[in-house]
């Protein structure tokens, strides 16, 4: 990310301690991840220890420090799905896209993430994709799942 | 106060007193990992757990997080608290690793006292455990990061305790990860306390890893000498050679934990070219055939030139016995008294220091943390006392004003208010402060001396930004409750100690409690002070032996060639000696130039004592008895099985012994005979010095002795009409040199540690950006710097944070900075260049 638009996010926010996360938050929207660079540039310019940008950008899922693909797939393992096969789900995923949960496929489609529990057991086994939540999946239906994702 | 039962023994304990630290006043160690009576509770650990069975609170509950109430009645033994226990130690042991056999830790683990403790023996839960990958962190400090509970003592410790932020916490929950951002050497000089504190085997002692659990080590407690502080250690020495080293819980001094200066500076008692063995010239005798050679030598200049013609020189860093022992031998011998001070300056500053601190103004680094303002005057606490600076943390964490007049670039882990001024500032800014805090009336009721003071005292400080960011500072310090001034006796000038005494106890008429804090260079600078009667300096002696009127020389764990200004002179005046007899236990360069040389025992060795800063003075017990470690005749295999009734290379003796036995020999017949008996020393001690006289010469180590010159003997308020204006003496052709320390790399003993020497920072000259750029100097630029002696090279470092006039350069080791004539040493200002 170009110093000048980093620059930007911090003035917005005051270079403030407490203003970080929020700060962090826009780089991800921006980027989709954090570039190792520009959190070394937000610890100079803020005179925040490295080690304290890190344990945000590391305590929040919504962070990631690895580059996202454009869509992102958080399969639930959560109890309710769990019990409905959501691992089963999971697994041809990772099959389908050859990447594991945690990764981003080649082309940087796809991201695999999982998640325990949306709120919403009664559609399980279920996954949500950009926001959009898919229930009474099974293994047969994943193919088509992921289609229309360009 | 509230009153209550654990497990049926009743006590009572100030308000806020946790139910833990209750139950260790009775001497029920309640199971902890994450409580540390120093870091205070968290509740992250959940193994403190006890049943409340009456009283406010109910059930089983942490016992850390959980304050003394009236009337709860606490049981620790309870089933259901000690299966709950039982069931978190089960817990945190799913992710850690089961394998105390290698792990360094194993024998002195929290985590493996507990599970054995707690009865957790067979792991039920089948799944994989999770795992980190280890970072480097240095020299010190080896890191395994699967061993971690998630106790949080070692981010607490080094982010909250001692303010300093490349180590912390990574990751949320069960991934939570303690670590830097990136491999590297720990930056916070207080790093090696984490190993003390981590309960488990995630940060261990590199250095001395591996080399024994604790069973096998020689241990005992013993006392920091790598400043003038004196903290608390514990020792641990295996197969002749000291190994490692810990903090000492002391409850005035050093609280729980030690600065890494002192961890680590103990390698020179190890130190491969220590001299071990006595010599005559190049030639290795016998010890007592050494002594016989001295008495001779000694007796033929005595007989020939009279007994002024052999000077002695002592040392800070010697031990009280030896101080003792060497004035009580030169005044049996009819000889002049040792010097001990490098400069007739610096022994007047730090004698008038010990003479001002009373019973009533002295303060402990304990009592420092309770402080609600601090003003520290010509001191840099992390370089030159680093634990000091830890004390002034806790007050500033309990929101203390802490304000710094000092011309060099101080660091602190805290925010502070720093003055760099000029040292010829640092007394009318010390004084201004003062005068705006207390009302004239105040010092008016203290009598007439005091009044003087008050008035003639200058009131400025040298610039307006100064004089305004100083209005609210004196307004807190009127309104302060618990003031503390801390008194360097290194770069202020000889009046500075006395200014700072009658500031202390102007506030103290005016606060009603004030303290007052010295710093001086070395562990036993106060002990020299109060034993020498002496003013004389190096300078003198040199003097007198170029002058002929001195023949032999005696150094007794001293060498001057580390801080005499002219290398050369030193040299040739060492060399027109008839005897030149060294005592130490360094591989020091007096020693390598002796004609006669004995050595002798480190502290570790010994039984001894140290009069610290405050005039507290400490015992320490030996560790072992001494000799060359064996790892350095073994070839690093395994011990040898070699039987031999001496042991190699422990002919060395404590100085103060070897001085008696010198003595013995050259005593006329009817002169008092010395004995070896320490007792025997102390009370001679305790007779010629009253002010020892409420020591107690016992096996037990006490810390709360002080002695203190008693009150009322000494004249308040000298330095009144004394204090000059600082304006005056500024002058804009020259720069004013100010010779500071550095953490690493400028205090004598630590600088022959092998690993200490990997993290010092190569010596450089500081200099205010005011200042280069009037003379168009760069950052990072080679410069040369000229001295009365010879020229310097140095890299320069512009900083903001120095006072502009002035030039600061570290004493270090590997700069050869013995080349000054006179101080205050003024460097004109085009003499500096690239
Ligand atoms: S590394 Fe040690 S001290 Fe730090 S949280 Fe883990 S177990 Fe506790
Ligand atoms: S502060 Fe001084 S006495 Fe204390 S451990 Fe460090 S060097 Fe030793
Ligand atoms: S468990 Fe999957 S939505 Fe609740
Ligand atoms: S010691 Fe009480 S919760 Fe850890």
């Amino acid at each position: 990310m170009e110093a000048s638009k980093i620059d930007r996010i911090v003035r917005q926010y005051g270079a403030r301690e407490s203003a970080i996360l929020a700060i962090l938050q826009d780089i991800q929207a921006e980027e989709k991840y954090l570039p190792r660079e520009t959190l070394e540039y937000v610890s100079q310019k803020m005179r925040i220890p490295m080690v304290h940008v890190f344990r945000i950008a590391t305590f929040y899922n919504a962070l990631s420090l690895k580059p996202r693909g454009r869509h992102k797939i958080d399969v639930c393992l959560g109890t309710a799905c769990h019990v409905r096969g959501g691992d089963k789900i999971l697994d041809k995923l990772e099959r389908d896209l050859g990447i594991s949960v945690g990764e981003t496929t080649k082309d940087k489609r796809f991201t695999l993430e999982s998640v325990h529990c949306v709120g919403c057991c009664s559609l399980g086994p279920v996954a949500v994709i950009d926001g959009d939540v898919h229930g009474r999946l099974s293994q047969e239906k994943v193919p088509g799942l992921l289609k229309d994702f360009k | 106060m509230p009153k209550l039962k654990i497990d049926g023994l009743e006590i009572e304990v100030e308000r806020g007193t946790k139910v833990i630290e209750a139950a260790a006043r009775l001497g029920i160690i309640i199971p902890r990992f994450c409580f540390h009576p120093g870091l205070g509770p968290v509740g992250a650990c959940r193994v403190c757990a006890v049943k409340f069975e009456e009283g406010p609170v109910k059930g089983v509950q942490m016992s850390c997080m959980t304050d003394a109430q009236d009337g709860m009645v606490v049981s620790t033994t309870d089933e259901e608290a000690a299966d709950f226990r039982k069931h978190v130690i089960e817990w945190l042991m799913m992710n850690h690793p089961h394998d105390c056999p290698v792990c360094d830790e194993g024998g002195h683990c929290l985590l493996q006292d507990l599970t054995v403790a707690g009865g957790h023996g067979i792991r039920r839960y089948l799944g994989k455990k999770r795992t980190y990958n280890d970072q480097y962190l240095g020299v010190f400090v080896q890191h395994e990061m699967n061993r971690c509970i998630q106790c949080w003592r070692c981010r607490r410790f080094y982010q909250e305790f001692a303010g300093y932020r490349d180590l912390g916490a990574l990751q949320i929950a069960h991934h939570t990860y303690f670590g830097r951002a990136t491999d590297g050497q720990l930056e916070s000089p207080f790093s090696g306390n984490i190993i003390d504190i981590c309960p488990t085997g995630v940060y261990t002692d590199k250095p001395s890893r591996f080399t024994g659990r604790r069973w096998d080590f020689e241990r005992g407690p013993s006392l920091c000498i790598h400043c003038s502080l004196g903290c608390h250690i514990i020792t641990s020495a295996r197969y002749r050679e000291m190994t490692r080293l810990e903090a000492r819980f002391s409850e005035s001094v050093n609280g729980y934990f030690i600065c890494d200066r002192g961890r680590y500076g103990f390698y020179y008692t190890n130190h491969p070219e220590r001299p071990r063995r006595a010599r005559i010239r190049t030639e290795e005798v016998s010890l007592d055939q050494a002594i016989q050679t001295a008495a001779q030598k000694i007796i033929q200049i005595n007989q020939k030139n009279g007994p002024k013609a052999i000077a002695c020189l002592g040392s800070a860093r010697s031990c009280v016995e030896n101080q003792a022992m060497l004035i009580r031998f030169c005044r049996v011998q009819g000889w002049n008294e040792p010097t001990y001070f490098e400069t007739p300056t610096m022994a007047k500053k730090v004698k008038r220091a010990v003479a001002r601190l009373d019973e009533q103004l002295a303060v402990s680094m304990r009592e420092i943390e309770k402080a609600d303002f601090i003003l520290a005057v010509g001191a840099d606490p992390v370089n030159e006392a680093p634990m000091l600076a830890l004390a002034m943390r806790q007050a500033f964490r309990n929101e203390a004003t802490i304000v710094v007049i000092d011309p060099r670039p101080v660091f602190l882990p805290f925010e502070f208010e720093h003055l760099p001024v000029a040292p010829d500032d640092l007394e009318p800014c010390l004084t201004a402060l003062i005068k705006g805090a207390v009302h004239r009336s105040a010092a008016e009721k203290m009598g007439e001396e005091a009044l003087r003071f008050y008035d003639t005292a200058p009131a400025e400080y040298p610039d307006a930004p100064i004089k305004n960011r100083m209005v609210k500072i004196t307004q807190k310090l009127r309104q302060s409750r618990y003031p503390v001034i801390i008194c360097g006796t290194s770069i202020v000038r000889e009046t500075t100690p006395d200014v700072a005494a009658d500031s202390a106890l102007l506030l103290r008429a005016a606060r009603g409690r004030a303290g007052l804090f010295y710093l001086m260079s070395e562990a036993n600078t106060f002990g020299a002070a109060l034993l020498s009667s002496e003013e004389g300096s190096v300078m003198d002696v040199v003097e007198s032996i170029e002058k002929g009127s001195v023949k032999g020389l005696m150094l007794v764990e001293s060498d001057p060639f580390r801080s005499f200004p002219d290398y050369e002179r030193l040299k040739q005046a060492v060399d027109k000696l008839d005897l030149f007899l060294v005592m130490d236990y360094l591989p020091s360069f007096a020693a390598r130039l002796a004609h006669l040389f004995f050595p002798t025992q480190t502290l570790f060795e010994m039984e001894t004592s140290f009069v610290n800063q405050e005039g507290r003075v400490q015992f320490a017990t030996s560790a072992y008895r001494g000799g060359i470690p064996i790892s350095q005749i073994s070839a690093g295999g395994h011990p040898l099985r070699v039987f031999r009734r001496d042991i190699p290379g422990g002919e060395s003796q404590p100085a103060w012994q070897i001085l008696a036995k010198l003595a013995n020999i050259i005593s006329l017949p009817g002169r008092e005979m010395f004995s070896l008996s320490k007792n025997e020393l102390w009370s001679w001690i305790a007779k010629e010095y009253p002010i020892f006289a409420n020591v107690p010469i016992a096996d037990e180590l006490p810390d709360d002795v002080r002695v203190h010159l008693a009150q009322g003997r000494e004249k308040l308020f000298p330095s009144g009409g004394q204090i000059r204006s600082g304006g005056l003496s500024r002058e804009n052709s020259t720069l004013e040199l100010v010779m500071g320390d550095w953490t690493f790399g400028t205090e004598e003993l630590s600088t022959y540690s092998k690993y200490l020497q990997q993290v010092e920072k190569e010596p450089c000259l500081f200099m205010s950006p005011k200042d280069a750029s009037m003379l168009g100097l760069k950052d990072r630029e080679r410069i040369t710097l000229p001295l009365d002696k010879g020229r310097l090279e140095m890299e320069l470092r512009i900083v903001d944070t120095m006072a502009p006039g002035v030039i600061v350069m570290p004493k270090h080791r590997q700069l050869a900075w013995q080349k000054i004539e006179k101080w205050p040493v003024k460097v004109a200002m085009g003499q500096i260049r690239k």
